[in-house]
This record gives C-alpha cells, sequence and structure tokens, in this order.
C-alpha cells in the first residue's frame, strides 16, 4: 500500500471512489422501478400462496406421511448454505489478511444477510400453523438438532446483521456529511441516525477495529456451527442415506460452494448494473474463479466420500437409497447435478479464461442452481422409502412432488432473497468506502473532511 | 294307476337320495345295530360328560342350550332330536369317522371312552329316563369386602331355600378373579365355611395399577344363578412398572432426559455467543459517546 502524500490528490481520489460507489444510491431509473415491480409482485404472489396455504393447510403442497420434508426443506438448506459465504469471505479471508477479499466483504455480507433471514422465514413456512413457532422456545427439547438449529439461526443472523453493520459506520458518517443534496431527507435521516455520531477520531476507529475483530473471530464457530447443525437435523436420525458422519463438514464444503457462486453472480450485476468496472476487477472475479475451484474441489472430495463408500458396501436400506438416485427415479437430477454442477465448472475453472468475469457468472449461474437440486436429493429421496412395510397407503403417498403453491412459495423466497440485497444496494454502499479508500493509500483525516463544493 | 305309483316312487326316492349325499349322514347297516357294551347308569354317564366337556362342548355347547358354535353345517345339541334320533350305533359310529368339519376321534380317544359318551347322550334321550339330572340354577347372592391391611378378601354367599328364606351357602366355591385392562384374570378359588364366608389371601406379589391399586371380582360357578360382584380398588398390590415411553440417553428426547454434557455444550456455545454479542454491542454504544473526544 503506497500512500499518497499530497492532499489534493488524495481529495480528487476520495471524492471518485464517493461519487463511483454511491452510484448504487444514487441510480434511479425505470429500470430500477421495474425491477423493485416484478420482485414485489412475485413476492406478492408468493404470500397469497402462502395464504392459502395457512387457510386450507399443509394438505396443498405434495408433503404426505412418509415424506414429510418435502421443497420447503431443501430449500432451507440452501438458503443456510449460501450464508455461509458471508463468515468466509469477509472474516475468514480478512482475518488471513487477503486484501484482494475486501471490497467483496460487504457483497458476501449482504447475502449472509439475505439467506439466513430466507431460510428463518422458510422455516416457518413449512409449519401449517406458523404461530406454533412459539413452541420452539415454549416446549423446545435441548436434546433436538430442531432447537440448536433455531438457535445458532438467530446467533448468525444477529451477527451477520452487526458485520454488516459495523464497518459501514464510517461509510454512514461520510453519506451523512456529504450526500445532502443527492439523496432524500428520509435516507440521510437514517444515515445520521445509524451514523451514530462519527466524526473518524482514533479513538472511534480503535473501538471499531476492535469490535470488528471480535465478531469476526466470533462467526468462525458459529457460521461453521449454523450448517453443520443444519446437517445434524439429517445426521441425528437413522435414517438411510442420512445416517452419516460426515454430513458436516460435506455441507460446510457444500455451502461454500454456493455462496461463493451467489457472491459472483452479485459481483457480476453490481459491475454491470452500477459501472464498477475498477472496483470488481477482473483479478477479483479471477481470485473468485480460483476460490470456487478450490472449495467445489473440496466439495468433491466429500461426495466421492459420502456416496463412494456407503456405494462400496451397499448395506440393505442404504442399497435401496442409493440405487434409486444412482439409476433410479433421481438418477438423471443425481447425475446432472454431480456432472454439470460441480465437475464440469471445475475443469472449466481451471482455465483463466472461464475465471473472466462473464464466464465465471455464467459458470456460478449453473453451480447454484446445481446447488439447490443438490439439497434437494439430500432431503427427498430418502424420505420415499418407509423402510417399513406398509399397506393401503394412497399412491400418492409413495413419491414426493411438490404442488403449483409449494413452487410459487420457494419462487417467493427467491425473489425475497433478491428484494432484501436490492434494498441493502440501495441504501448503502455496496463496497465499503474508507476500507477502499484507505487501501488506495488516502489518509483517514480526509475521511471526516466537508467536501469543498 | 300303478305306473304312476312308481313313478312317484321313483322320483322321491331320487330326491331323498339326492338329498342324502348333500345332508344325509349314512351309517352302514351292520354299524347300525352295534350294541353298547356298557351299562347306562350313573357312573358311567358321569364319565362321559367328563369327557364331553373336554373334547366336545367347544363345538355342540352345552346339552339344552342350543349354543354350538356357528358352523355350517352346525353341530347339533346334543339334547335335540337331530342327534336322539341316532341310534346308539350310529352315534358311535359317527363319533369314531367323523364327517367333514366333525372330527374323527377313533385315534383320540379309546373304544371304550367313545361308549361313555355315547352314555352320556343316552342321559338326554327320550325313551330313557335321565340319570344325572342338572338341578336348576339356584338364586344366590354374594358379598365381600377387602381388607388390605391383613391382604385377605372376604366373601359371603347366601341363597334363596325352597321356602323363599335366604340361608347361608355352604361349601361352595368361589372364584375370585382381578379386573384387568383386557377382561377378569382369576387368581384364586376359595371354598366357603358353615358360615357362608371365605377368606382368600392376597398374594404378595399381585400386580395392580400403577399406584398398586387392585380391583377384586367374585363370582359363583356353574349351577348358581349369581351376578358377579365387584369389591371396591384397594392399593394391595404392588405398584405396575410403567416403563417410560422415552427412554434415557434416546436421540431427540425431552428435557427430563438430556444428558448434562448436552445441556451444558448447547448453553455454554449459545451463551458464548451471546455474551460476546453483547459485548460488541456495547462497544458499539461507545462510539457515540466518543464523538465528544
Ligand atoms: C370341530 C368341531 C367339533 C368337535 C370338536 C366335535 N364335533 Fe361333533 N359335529 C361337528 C359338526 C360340524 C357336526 C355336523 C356334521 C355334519 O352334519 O356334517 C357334528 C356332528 C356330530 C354328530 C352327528 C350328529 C348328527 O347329525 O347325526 C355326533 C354324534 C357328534 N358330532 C359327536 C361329537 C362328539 C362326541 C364330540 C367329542 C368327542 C364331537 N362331536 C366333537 C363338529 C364337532
Amino acid at each position: 500500500m503506497n500512500k499518497i502524500e499530497s492532499p489534493e490528490e488524495s481529495r480528487k481520489l476520495l471524492n471518485k471512489i464517493v461519487f463511483d460507489l454511491t452510484r448504487s444510491i444514487v441510480k434511479k431509473d425505470e429500470l430500477t422501478r421495474f425491477w423493485f415491480f416484478i420482485l414485489i409482485m412475485f413476492s406478492a404472489v408468493g404470500l397469497w400462496g402462502w395464504g392459502v396455504q395457512i387457510d386450507k393447510g399443509l394438505g396443498v403442497t405434495g408433503m404426505r406421511d412418509y415424506v414429510s420434508w418435502g421443497m420447503y426443506i431443501a430449500n432451507f438448506v440452501f438458503f443456510v448454505a449460501v450464508s455461509l459465504i458471508g463468515f468466509l469471505i469477509s472474516s475468514t479471508l480478512h482475518l488471513l489478511n487477503i486484501s484482494w477479499s475486501k471490497p467483496i466483504s460487504r457483497v458476501a455480507e449482504q447475502v449472509a444477510i439475505a439467506g439466513v433471514a430466507l431460510a428463518g422465514i422458510i422455516i416457518v413456512n413449512d409449519m401449517g400453523h406458523p404461530d406454533r413457532l412459539l413452541n420452539v422456545f415454549i416446549h423446545g427439547r435441548f436434546a433436538s438438532p430442531i432447537v440448536w438449529d433455531v438457535s445458532v439461526v438467530m446467533t448468525y443472523l444477529t451477527i451477520s446483521v452487526l458485520l454488516f453493520y459495523l464497518p459501514l459506520i464510517p461509510d454512514l458518517a461520510l453519506l451523512r456529511d456529504r450526500m445532502g443534496n443527492e439523496v432524500p431527507k428520509w435516507k440521510m435521516k437514517i444515515y445520521s441516525i445509524l451514523a451514530l455520531g462519527w466524526n473518524g477520531n482514533a479513538k472511534q476507529y480503535k473501538t471499531i477495529y476492535h469490535a470488528m475483530r471480535v465478531l469476526m473471530i466470533l462467526i468462525i464457530p458459529v457460521g461453521l456451527s449454523i450448517h453443520t447443525v443444519t446437517s445434524w437435523l439429517f445426521a441425528a436420525t437413522l435414517r438411510a442415506g442420512w445416517d452419516s458422519t460426515i454430513m458436516g463438514p460435506y455441507f460446510v464444503a457444500g455451502a461454500f460452494v454456493a455462496g461463493s457462486a451467489a457472491v459472483v453472480m452479485l459481483m457480476y450485476a453490481y459491475r454491470l448494473r452500477y459501472g464498477l468496472k475498477e472496483y470488481f476487477e477482473d483479478i477479483h472475479f479471477d481470485q473468485m474463479g480460483k476460490l470456487l475451484v478450490f472449495v467445489s474441489l473440496l466439495y468433491l472430495y466429500f461426495n466421492v466420500n459420502e456416496f463412494l463408500v456407503p456405494g462400496y458396501k451397499m448395506k440393505a436400506a442404504e442399497g435401496v437409497h442409493l440405487l434409486n438416485i444412482f439409476v433410479g427415479r433421481y438418477a438423471l437430477m443425481f447425475w446432472s447435478v454431480q456432472i454439470l454442477g460441480l465437475i464440469l465448472p471445475i475443469i472449466l475453472m481451471l482455465f483463466r479464461f472461464f475465471r473472466k468475469p462473464l464466464p465465471l457468472t455464467i459458470i456460478s449461474v449453473v453451480m447454484l442452481i446445481g446447488a439447490w437440486f443438490k439439497r434437494y436429493i439430500i432431503v427427498i429421496p430418502t424420505l420415499e422409502h418407509p423402510f417399513l412395510p406398509i399397506q393401503n397407503v394412497p399412491a400418492e403417498f409413495h413419491h414426493y412432488s411438490p404442488t403449483g403453491i409449494e413452487i410459487m412459495i420457494t419462487l417467493f423466497s427467491f425473489t425475497a432473497a433478491l428484494l432484501i440485497i436490492t434494498i441493502l444496494a440501495k441504501l448503502f454502499p455496496v463496497i465499503t468506502i474508507w476500507e477502499y479508500a484507505e487501501e488506495k493509500g488516502i489518509d483517514k483525516k480526509y475521511f471526516s473532511e466537508q467536501p469543498k463544493s | 294307476m300303478i305306473k304312476k305309483i312308481n313313478l312317484l316312487i321313483v322320483v322321491v326316492l331320487f330326491f331323498s337320495v339326492q338329498h342324502g349325499i348333500s345332508q344325509e349322514w349314512l351309517v352302514p347297516a351292520d354299524k347300525q345295530n352295534v350294541k353298547n357294551p356298557l351299562e347306562y347308569n350313573l357312573e358311567n354317564v358321569k364319565k362321559g360328560k367328563e369327557i364331553f366337556m373336554r373334547e366336545c362342548k367347544s363345538c355342540h355347547g352345552e346339552p339344552g342350550k342350543n349354543n354350538a358354535l356357528a358352523l355350517t353345517p352346525a353341530p347339533p345339541d346334543i339334547a335335540s332330536s337331530k342327534m336322539q334320533k341316532n341310534s346308539e350305533g350310529e352315534m358311535f359310529y359317527k363319533i369314531s369317522t367323523g364327517k367333514g368339519i366333525m372330527p374323527s376321534f377313533k385315534a383320540t380317544l379309546s373304544e371304550n371312552e367313545r361308549w361313555l359318551l355315547v352314555n352320556y347322550f343316552m342321559n338326554f334321550n327320550p325313551k330313557k329316563s335321565p340319570v344325572l339330572v342338572v338341578a336348576p340354577p339356584i338364586k344366590a347372592t354374594l358379598s365381600g369386602r377387602v381388607d388390605a391391611g391383613k391382604k385377605l378378601v372376604t366373601v359371603f354367599a347366601e341363597f334363596k331355600n325352597k321356602k323363599g328364606e335366604q340361608e347361608k351357602l355352604t361349601e361352595t366355591p368361589v372364584n375370585i378373579c382381578i379386573e384387568r385392562a383386557f377382561g377378569n384374570l382369576p387368581v384364586g378359588q376359595v371354598i366357603t365355611n358353615n358360615n357362608g364366608a371365605a377368606d382368600f389371601k392376597i398374594p404378595n406379589n399381585l400386580i395392580g395399577d400403577e399406584e398398586g391399586f387392585v380391583t377384586f371380582v367374585v363370582s359363583l360357578g356353574e349351577g348358581f344363578d349369581a351376578k358377579k360382584v365387584v369389591l371396591g380398588k384397594a392399593k394391595v398390590g404392588t405398584p405396575k412398572e410403567t416403563p417410560k415411553l422415552i427412554r434415557k440417553g434416546v436421540i431427540w428426547s425431552t428435557n427430563d432426559n438430556i444428558p448434562m454434557w448436552m445441556l451444558l455444550s448447547y448453553l455454554g456455545a449459545i451463551g458464548g455467543a451471546w455474551i460476546t454479542i453483547g459485548y460488541v454491542v456495547f462497544q458499539i454504544m461507545r462510539i457515540k459517546g466518543m464523538s465528544k473526544g
């Protein structure tokens, strides 16, 4: 990091950075309105579907006695997985002093907040009676992984919000001081309240660094727990297909894949939409591509273990389940996910060309879709074997396929997550301004200066 | 005319033969008139009754009560005319060979035993005078009490004599049962003494309900027309062990069963995280105060 000595140069560069990075907040056009319209409309349709489900009961879904966890739970696992990227990028890489990841931190944190918030909502819409969520707190069993999961999801959400907020404080002060003419009053009010009277003195910086460091360390065990505990929802049962000892790391590795893919997509969207070519540079995509290869290989390794070892032994019940996904009803989905969603992307991303922004984004889209279907394969086929003789059971109980309402509510979760991300991007800079400026060699003392206009 | 009569005879014969194939149980002529080698007397009839009660009652029911098992063809009541129109030889033959559902007893009962049965059947034959007369059931009343301290059930039995007076029922067996979920379980029998009373010593290992309560039911045996009497609940048994539906150490168990290490790990982890979060929030709140400095 080379310091810029001249005050004029510093101020000029800072002004440019602020101008570029606040474009997402200031920019207002038809496309923005259209985007909001689409998201809100789809979310509203999903909410209407949810209303139907609450009114008529879970019978409107495809879930029945045997397959009692369907698309919702698969979707829940997916969102928890995606949210895990927050801890990898904005904490682990930060603590390891990997500087290229710094501009991406806030993007990762946005994904984390949206993901974990939706994960919580999805659990509620998996319940016929949303009000019964309270029973977890009233009658919860401390020996139940469900209680652990609820606790850890709430903890992670809180930490993610704080980790989003802390580095935002100096930025908020910046916005408060500089954006008076460009954004509406209510936004300024939010900035000035949330900025906590920041004036950038040394003591404040010291406190914020300290608090951030504490959170970054705290989020590592909590982040690992959130997905490990989610995996225990499955692994802490005796059911063939779930009764596995590597579920925890297997889920965590898979989560990094899904989350990295989501971050790449978001980076590309911001780069394009808000003209941030100079901020989300090719090198960032290149590095994210490498990270993606690394976590994908890790995930592939766990996949080999998860399927090859039981596939070699073919224990009675496990064998039935495995044949169903290898060559049976789920074979097409399973092999597509493994080959198109994992193996092929790994091979492609080994080449520099495919780590360029656009190719990498396309690969990420495919991987993210694959990651979603992978969760479907983890949750549903296992439940389709009752493992006990059954008799006089309606035909629809044997197999699960989601209904329209279920798909609608699942779509809602996606639009709602995008809505959260969009609102965050519209309110706050998508890259931490002060950190970025400092990285570029601008002294802290210029941040709190009022620009002379 | 004669031709017509002949035709009629042929038709009747045809139908009766048809009938015979499906219904009639024909006994070869030489077997029909085999003489019963045993004497028809009380002793032999009683012996026959014993065998009947053991081997045949389950299907044929009790004589004269028409309570045979609902089979097709129905096992006839032995007091019925259908049964009694058999000659002694026919009865012996039928018991020996069996037909359809009616088993053959040639292999399971000796020739003597089968003749004893025929003797018992003869007791209900209209042409013979019965030697074993079953008296009409005696109207009787039972009462009793449970002494939890001494662990005794005391029963009293009375009946109406011919003059219509209440009289003590002596030397009579009384059945002691206890109520169970699916019916009464016999636990013993006592014989009444000269005062019409009897004591039943409650065994020590008797299992009661969850709290050890036992409900006794007393009744009189055959030959009496008396209501079963349910004595009140008494705490004289050992409490029934009710296995807890959720055992310790089972996964996803209740809070009562949670292992201490698990509870402490959970509370420790969550508590630690939230204390740290609290600390960070406190730091954030301090930032505001620092702006003046
Ligand atoms: C499994 C049930 C069953 C048992 C046990 C049984 N019977 Fe029968 N018995 C029948 C049935 C059914 C018939 C009627 C058979 C028929 O008419 O085809 C019958 C018929 C008879 C007949 C012939 C009645 C007639 O219509 O001429 C005699 C006699 C008889 N049983 C005696 C006995 C004796 C004695 C015993 C015990 C040693 C006995 N049965 C045990 C079912 C049983």
